[in-house]
């Protein structure tokens, strides 16, 4: 304890963003994620011309769709006042990242939702042919129609473009606050992105083990993609640290100076290591039947990663000395906020997955490529 | 895999209870998200203003081109006093009169106190109004504040933890349980007695006022019974002649003390001796102002200090942009210090209760380097010294007897022992018995008759009528004492390196008479009183009294209680004298049954317990000895007001709060006071008292203001207590004016003020009685104070006041008694602090570098004499033993010390706003000592003395000497809101917080030498220990 | 460059960290503020040598503002300072800064902070949103959501008081005169005087805020985040408001 400067009178200021924002920045990230990761399977299935990239893209649709739905509630949650959320809609604020998100988001979410509906299309349609008292309602929902790969492929380049924004938006917005040197990185929006990726990758192994009947393809491509998401994690943490240490860029310096001596941020880092490093190893060496374990301590990595950014970037005092203590509240403002997110979210997954299921139910399996090819013909 | 009907509705089932669940942690998760978008717009309380939010309107405007003023019609602008410390400030308050309150606090512009320059007593209240503004910069040149603990003060107004209703306990004392009752009934019960609590018969007043039968007809010195009622008090603040009256000159009794036994009473003791009055204990302060060397030894202004922010304010500025340097020499780096000024303020750290050492080291330093103002000194009398153009003078070249076992050794060589007149017994060795001196040549001439210096330097015989006597001058005694102890010695014994200490002799004895040095908290060791005669006694060598620059007795102030100019307040027909000895024995022993019995006896020493005729009244005495013991007669019935001895002396809870407890031990506490206070929790009955701005009185500056300085209280709200049928508000004046004219007291009533020319008036109510002292204090001085115009009255809020202004003053006064209450009181210039290079008030009387008084009484407990000179003695208790002999520090390697808080006084933890900024005291430990004991910044940390254990928090310094735990005051409350009481069945908010602490009284000593019960005091000026209480320490847990 | 695109732009480059300059703000800047007359540009310069940490001027901005238990738009940070093993007292009176170049506004999605063209910094607290990303923005930790309004709240340079022709609540009772407010643009001001003469510091001047509080005889050690043991200080645990009557509700 260094006792050469003693505060002797100050006070300690409060967290202003509180773990909503974590919830938040947690859920969209997954859900860019999960859209990403649902692409090449929906959007780009020509490319990717493989049943495996369809099985893991539905998955990621699913974490796409419930992630980014919770997603808005916690951020509206996060405001002090959300019953002006519309006070950001009657100005025009070039200079603030945040009035910028209040316009991507609902672009992106919206599009998610008509890409989504794209994608689910075809299985909608087939619910509909089967007689159950829902059908006319999936019908509806199908809108007369069914598998339509233009309109995936456009509403997948719409979204796409809308996720980039997400992700460009939340990354920096964070990143240009230069009063706080951990957030001030060009590096951050990429780690944003990067461990987004993992955790979605991650979730999707999750939802295939206790959603999709444990599909093993899909494991193994998840836990290759998730493998090369963590080599990238790993790839910018290394970069983050080596500007830090080395110096170069002040701000870089500084944010590592202001962790550096405290044993709490030590664990943390150690932790976060750990959280990269082992699921990495058992993704590559064993992709196939590690899937849980992997997923879930890749979802917890993109997690923790984003907690210790926010939660913890804010204890770090900007003019005091030490950091601030942080405990969670046990109310709507922490744990019960958490509890709720999270509840919310397996509301969304339950709802979706109730109606539309996957695997699709036996009775209204849908035709099979190689079918539908004939059928096709 | 096969799926049958039954696992599917189970699944089923089993989803949409997980939905339901995850539905119910989504709606509790967003029930505050949900709650705030109901209220739309507004999720939060709407604010007056969307930019200023709740600040309220200001109290009035001004056109920066023009300076004009516009009033706030809502609000009124008055100058009253601040209550929030002693200091007693004149402050500016701005209150919202429709809902009756204080909106805000500021400094009064009229005030010495509070402002520096301050405006000149005729400003019209409208410019005074200007001054504060931006208008020109006025503002920050004329700057009027209030300190942290004076602006957040207001909230004792609207605590919920005051009490404004009159109550008596139910239950057994101390039990936290009240209930209220009528206040006629209030008076009646403590009026008349009775079996008021079903625990057997009580004495009421009316008995008690027995002004005839001795208490101990064995002892008839000790007075008859009504002094065996007893008035504890704190500070005068600005109503205590009113209390007095009551108790000393209506009542009857001795028994009235304040607070000063256990706030700086051994600085105050040890400056009396310098200044020659045991009983008024007279004090200099530094003139900050001009001084360019201050030493603070043992006081720490603008973190604490009196008068606190006054002293702060010329501190800040002398030091910067003034010629002031400074030296605090304190166990704790406080906020006296500021790194920013360089070496312009420094720190010097030492070990508790050992500043005697110091400063006989640097007088020792000074009389081996003749850095000693000689010519001040060897000035024999006043004439003398005006003539050598000195501003005072001193006894140094008295001669004092030194023979061993001459029938008056330690007594100053007298014109008659010298056979130059003859006087009667009444008169001998009194005031017209002159001194003795040797004048240059070395012949022995009465001290007034030289008209130049006599010797400063002898120690031989003289030739007396009676044979020849052995004398030294004063100054002669002074120096001896000083060279008991080289410099390293004195280095060894206060860990200040005997270079510095030399260093501070030569930089305290390099800026002629503009140096000071000063004391105060610091002085409350086990030797407090010594230590204290040597930090002024460097004052007398240095000759720096009444000079610019040098100390300063201060202005005084125009008091209100005289008789005259206008009202009689002093006196009155069937006033009583009290007689008889104070509880706290401030008499010689020698004088009583008990020493004759005793002598009888054959051994005249011990007393029971000690005799203190070198200070005044002690409360440090009051409640072991008069409630516990009963000595020298046991207490019938105890009066608090304004005071709370149980959370302010050191080891007093131990010694007495049992027998506290016990009503047969004493029948009968009252206490008068706002709050629920850790004293007043042990009181049958509590009488509600008017706080702060609510409240009328006459205060004053303990010191410090080169001018005349009185301030004014008066109601600027209505006070929150309970309204009586006439009107008047139960508080103290309301309760005593009741109970006299119950009891049939004189003085109190519908005749019972006179004014000069005969006329009797009422004293039914407070302002019959603040009026009058308004009306006498308007007219002294050369001249009376102006008439107030329209103008004032209607700016100043006086408005409110007017009514009462016309019905109790006459025509011609009324508008003079105005004028003062609209400025806050009456203040002389500033311009007429000094005359050329002196203060205009200046004490005439001698200094005193050798006490008579001290010098020949002798300790009633050892029979041995005191040293009347300083000198350095380690800290013992009563009967000499040095503490370390009973409390090894082997066993007690620590000293506690306390430090009192920048932020807070005693009380003000009522203010929540103040509290929130520094909610506790962690106790301050070096560096180096936590080190070795595995202690860091946070840990929880037991701290043991003889006297008690208590649990605190650790933070550890370098600004704490080594081996002192540094323990702030203020905290560890056990009241006030820390325990909520049950009154009428109806609990107080339970804000556990307040309690939030620790108080390092609780671990105070009791004085293991003593019989019965005691706390440790200094063994001359009877006053608490509060430095260098031993100590040790263990590590608990880490930080939470 | 303007100062949104600087905003926009990762990593640019602090402005020269300069001490204390009274450079304009961007014409851009200076074209968006509003309200308040544009004759001024009011500042405040904080002697620390004359600060003795009383904490008046907390209190009193406490109690003129009406700020929430537990919150603090003004605080003295009180330090103990030790070199060469010599311990000193530090008082560092920390406020809002009233930057030119506040990095506050531009993040604001609501245009609910804003600066007045006399320079004050203030909240619109019937605009806000309580997004809080301005408090993140301020490098000076000098705002806090009001728990009451749900909105953000600072320091506002007591503008109502200012605008009376008062001094700030804080300024008027500061006891060791410490605190001095004024006008930067009168030349004959005590703030622009000292400012010239008095070599004044800023806080962070690497952030390019353009402080415009500055500090007579501030150490550089606490110019920036302090490195040192931290406060014990923990919000109170119970929010006396439930009793405390409010005063200016
Ligand atoms: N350890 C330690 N002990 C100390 C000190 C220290 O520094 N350290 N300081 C010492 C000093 S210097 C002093 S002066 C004493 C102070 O000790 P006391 O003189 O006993 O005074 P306080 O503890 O301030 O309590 C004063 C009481 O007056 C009440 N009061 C306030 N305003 C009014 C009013 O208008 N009317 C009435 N009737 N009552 C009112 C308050 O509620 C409180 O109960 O404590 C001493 N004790
Ligand atoms: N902030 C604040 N100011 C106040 C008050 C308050 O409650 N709060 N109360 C007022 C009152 S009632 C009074 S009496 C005055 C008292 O004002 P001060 O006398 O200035 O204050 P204290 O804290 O009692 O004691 C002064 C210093 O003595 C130091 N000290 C302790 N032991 C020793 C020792 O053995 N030797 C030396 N040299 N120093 C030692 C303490 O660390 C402390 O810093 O303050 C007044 N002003
Ligand atoms: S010094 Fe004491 S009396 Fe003066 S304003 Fe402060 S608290 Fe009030
Ligand atoms: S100090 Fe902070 S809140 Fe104040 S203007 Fe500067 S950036 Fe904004
Ligand atoms: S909290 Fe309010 S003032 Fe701050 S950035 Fe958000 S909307 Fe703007
Ligand atoms: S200027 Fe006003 S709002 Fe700002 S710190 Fe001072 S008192 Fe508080
Ligand atoms: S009021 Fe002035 S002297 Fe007191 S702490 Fe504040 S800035 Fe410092
Ligand atoms: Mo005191």
């Amino acid at each position: 304890m260094d006792t050469s400067i003693v505060e002797l009178i100050n006070v300690t200021r409060e967290v202003a963003w509180l773990p909503w924002a974590v919830q938040y920045f947690f859920l969209i990230g997954l859900s860019v994620g999960g859209l990403l990761l649902s692409l090449p399977g929906y959007a780009f299935a020509t490319t990717f011309a493989q049943e495996g990239w369809r099985r893991l893209g539905r998955l990621a649709l699913l974490v796409a769709l419930t992630c980014g739905l919770a997603a808005p509630v916690a951020l509206l949650s996060d405001l002090h006042q959300p019953g002006r959320f519309w006070h950001f809609y009657v100005v025009f604020r070039p200079s603030s990242w945040m009035w910028w998100g209040s316009v991507f988001i609902p672009f992106y979410v919206t599009g998610l939702l008509v890409y989504a509906w794209a994608c689910l299309r075809e299985e909608l349609q087939e619910h509909g042919r089967v007689d159950s008292r829902l059908a006319a309602l999936y019908r509806l929902a199908a809108l007369g129609g069914g598998r339509d790969d233009r309109l995936i492929r456009a509403t997948g380049l719409v979204v796409l473009g809308g996720a980039a924004l997400v992700a460009l938006y939340t990354g920096v917005e964070v990143a240009v606050v230069k009063a706080r040197p951990l957030w001030h990185t060009p590096i951050l929006p990429l780690q944003f992105l990067t461990t987004a990726l993992a955790g979605a990758a991650g979730l999707v192994l999750v939802l295939n083990r206790f959603a999709a009947g444990n599909d093993r393809g899909v494991e193994r491509l998840a836990n290759r993609l998730l493998a090369g998401f963590l080599g990238a994690v790993m790839l910018f943490g290394g970069l983050w640290l080596a500007l830090g240490l080395s110096g170069i860029e002040r701000t870089h310096a500084e944010a590592l100076e202001s962790v550096a001596n405290s044993e709490a941020w030590r664990v943390t880092a150690l932790w976060a290591v750990l959280a990269t490093v082992v699921p990495f190893a058992i993704a590559v060496a064993r992709p196939v039947g590690s899937g849980l374990l992997t997923g879930l301590i890749a979802v917890h990595g993109a997690w923790m990663f984003r907690w210790t950014v926010f939660i913890g970037g804010q204890t770090v005092p900007k003019t005091g000395a030490g950091f601030y203590e942080y405990a969670l509240p046990a109310g709507p403002d922490g744990l019960l906020g958490i509890v709720g997110t999270a509840g919310l979210w397996l509301f969304l997954l339950l709802v979706i997955t109730a109606f539309l299921p996957v695997p699709p139910d036996p009775a209204s399996r849908p035709m099979s490529r190689p079918l539908r090819a004939m059928a096709a013909e | 895999m096969s799926i049958s009907p039954k696992s599917i509705s189970r699944r089923i089932l089993l989803k949409t209870t997980a939905a339901g669940g995850a539905l119910a942690a989504f709606v509790g998760g967003f029930s505050e998200t949900g709650r705030k978008l109901v209220r739309g717009a507004w999720a939060g309380e709407r604010p007056a203003d969307p930019i200023s939010g709740n600040a309220p309107a200001p109290e009035f405007r001004v056109d920066p081109a023009s300076g004009d003023i516009a009033l706030n019609p809502d609000q009124i602008v008055a100058n009253v006093a601040c209550l929030g410390c002693t200091t007693l400030c004149g402050v500016r308050v701005r209150v919202d009169v429709a809902r009756n309150r204080v909106l805000r606090v500021a400094g009064n512009p009229y005030n010495p106190l509070s402002t520096d320059p301050f405006l000149p007593y005729g400003t019209p209240i409208k410019e005074s109004f200007r001054s504060l503004s931006r208008l020109d910069e006025k503002g920050l040149q004329g700057r009027s504040t209030a300190c942290g603990r004076g602006n957040a003060a207001l909230e004792m107004l609207t605590s919920p933890f005051r009490i404004t209703t009159p109550m008596k306990r139910v239950g057994p004392r101390g039990s936290g349980k009240w209930e209220p009752i009528a206040f006629d009934r209030l008076v009646e019960e403590i009026a008349e007695g009775g079996d008021l609590f079903g625990e057997g018969p009580v004495e009421g007043l009316r008995s008690l006022r027995d002004l005839k039968t001795p208490i101990d007809p064995a002892a008839p010195e000790l007075g008859a019974k009504v002094n065996q009622v007893a008035l504890l008090s704190s500070v005068n603040d600005g109503r205590e002649p009113f209390v007095r009256r009551f108790f000393n000159q209506a009542f009857g009794t001795i028994n009235f003390v304040g607070h000063g036994s256990y706030c700086g009473g051994a600085y105050r003791s040890g400056s009396g001796a310098v200044f020659g009055d045991a009983k008024a204990m007279p004090h200099a302060k530094p003139d900050l102002q001009n001084a360019e060397f201050v030493l603070f030894i043992g006081t720490a202004p603008s973190n604490a200090g009196n008068p606190f922010k006054r002293q702060a304010m010329l501190l800040a500025k002398g030091r910067t942009d003034g010629v002031l340097n400074y030296v605090v020499v304190d166990p704790v780096l406080t906020n006296a210090d500021n790194r920013a000024v360089g070496g312009r303020s420094d720190w010097i750290p030492i070990r508790p209760g050992t500043d005697g050492a110091l400063v006989m080291g640097m007088m020792r330093w000074m009389f081996e380097n003749g850095r000693i103002d000689a010519k001040y000194l060897s000035q024999p009398n006043g004439k003398a010294a005006e003539a050598a153009g000195e501003a005072g003078w001193c006894n140094a070249t008295h001669l004092v007897i030194v023979r061993k076992g001459h029938p008056r050794e330690g007594r100053l060589l007298r014109a008659s022992d010298m056979g130059w007149v003859t006087l009667d017994e009444t008169e001998r060795y009194g005031a017209k018995d002159a001194f003795v001196v040797l004048d240059t040549d070395g012949k022995p001439v009465a001290h007034d008759a030289l008209a130049a210096a006599a010797t400063l330097f002898h120690d031989g015989p003289v030739a007396t009528p009676s044979g020849e006597v052995a004398v030294k001058t004063g100054l002669t005694l002074l120096r001896d004492e000083t060279m008991k102890m080289d410099l390293p010695g004195c280095a060894e014994v206060c860990g200040v390196p005997a270079d510095v200490i030399a260093g501070l002799a030569h930089e305290f004895t390099s800026h002629g008479k503009k140096a000071a040095a000063n004391a105060h908290g610091g002085m409350m060791a086990g030797n407090g009183f010594y230590n204290a005669f040597g930090v002024v006694t460097l004052n007398t060598l240095i000759g720096n009294l009444n000079w610019k620059g040098g100390t300063i007795v201060g202005g005084g102030r125009f008091p209100d209680e005289q008789d005259g100019p206008r009202y009689k307040l002093a006196s009155f027909p069937g006033q009583v004298k009290p007689s008889g000895i104070a509880i706290s024995r401030p008499v010689p022993y020698e004088r009583s049954s008990e020493f004759k019995a005793k002598k009888e006896a054959g051994k005249p020493y011990p007393s029971r317990a000690p005799w203190y005729p070198n200070a005044p009244q002690l409360t440090t005495e009051y409640l072991t000895s008069g409630l516990v013991d009963g000595y020298p007669y046991p207490l019938k019935a105890l009066v608090l007001w304004n005071s709370n001895p149980v959370y302010g002396i050191p080891g007093i809870r131990a010694a007495v709060e049992a027998k506290l407890r016990d009503p047969k031990a004493l029948p009968l506490i009252v206490a008068i006071d706002p709050f629920i206070n850790e004293t007043s929790a042990f009181a049958d009955y509590l009488v509600p008292d008017t706080v702060l701005y609510e409240t009328w009185g006459w205060a004053a500056p303990w010191a410090g203001v080169p001018t005349k300085t009185t301030t004014a209280r008066w109601p600027v709200v209505d006070p929150r207590t309970d309204a009586l049928a006439d009107g008047r508000h139960v508080q103290m004046e309301s309760f005593l004016i009741a109970m006299a004219k119950r009891l049939g007291l004189p003085g109190f009533g519908p005749d019972a003020i006179e004014d000069m020319a005969g006329n009797t008036h009422p004293l039914e109510r407070p302002e019959d009685w603040y009026l009058r002292g308004g009306a006498n204090i308007a007219w002294l001085g050369k001249q009376p104070v102006p008439d107030a115009s329209d103008e004032d009255i209607a700016l100043s809020g006086v408005g409110r006041v007017l009514p009462a202004l016309k019905t109790v003053l006459k025509p011609e006064e009324w508008r003079k008694v105005a004028f003062i209450l609209a400025r806050g009181g009456r203040y002389q210039n500033q311009a007429e602090g000094f005359e050329g290079d002196k203060a205009t008030h200046r004490f005439a009387k001698p200094l005193l570098v050798y006490n008579e008084a001290l010098g020949a009484s002798r300790s009633s407990v050892t029979g041995r004499r005191w040293t009347g000179t300083a000198a350095w003695m380690a800290p013992v208790f009563a009967d000499g033993t040095p503490v370390d002999r009973v409390h090894r520090p082997a066993d007690w390697p620590f000293r506690l010390v306390s430090s009192k808080s920048v932020l807070v006084s005693a009380y003000t933890i009522a203010a929540s706003r103040l509290r929130h900024l520094h909610p506790e005291n962690p106790v301050g430990i070096n560096a180096e000592d936590a080190r070795s004991l595995g202690i860091e910044t946070g840990d929880r940390i037991r701290i043991a003395t003889p006297g008690g254990a208590e649990l605190a928090t650790a933070i550890v310094r370098h600004g704490v000497m080594p081996g002192v735990l540094a323990v702030e005051h203020g905290f560890g409350h056990k009241e006030y809101g820390a325990r909520p009481h049950v009154i009428g069945g109806r609990s107080q908010p339970a804000v556990p917080e307040i309690g939030a602490g620790v108080n390092l009284n609780d671990l105070g000593l009791a004085d293991p030498t003593r019989q019965g019960a005691s706390v440790w005091v200094d063994p001359v000026a009877g006053t608490a220990v509060r430095q260098g209480i031993p100590a040790r320490l263990e590590r608990i847990a880490a930080a939470a | 460059m303007d100062r949104s695109r600087r905003n926009f732009c990762l990593g640019a480059g602090a402005v020269a960290a300069g001490a204390a300059s009274l450079e304009p703000a961007p014409a851009a800047a200076i074209q968006a503020r509003r309200g308040g007359d544009p004759a001024h540009r009011w500042g405040m310069v904080v002697d620390v040598r004359k600060c003795v940490g009383c904490q008046a001027c907390t209190v009193a901005c406490i109690m003129e503002n009406d700020v929430p238990e537990n919150s603090f738009r003004t605080i003295v940070s009180t330090y103990e300072v030790t070199e060469r093993g010599k311990a000193g007292s530090t008082m560092l009176p920390r406020l809002c800064n009233h930057c030119e170049d506040a990095p506050c506004i531009p993040v604001c999605p609501t245009g609910a902070t804003f600066q007045r063209r006399d320079g004050i910094v203030v909240v619109d607290n019937s605009v806000c949103v309580g997004c809080a990303y301005c408090v993140q923005a301020c490098p000076y930790d000098a705002r806090f959501i009001n728990h009451e309004t749900q909105t953000a709240d600072k320091c506002t340079f007591c503008v109502h008081r200012v605008d009376a022709g008062l001094l700030p609540a804080c300024v008027e009772t500061c006891v060791g005169g410490a605190r001095i407010f004024g006008d930067l643009n009168d030349p004959d001001s005590s703030v622009s005087r000292l400012v010239r003469e008095a070599d004044p510091k800023v806080l962070k001047p690497e952030q390019g805020t353009r402080p415009r509080v500055f500090y007579v005889g501030l150490d550089p050690k606490f110019q920036g985040k302090v490195d040192g043991t931290p406060t014990l200080w923990r919000p109170s645990a119970h929010a006396d408001r439930a009793h405390a009557e409010k005063e200016h509700a």
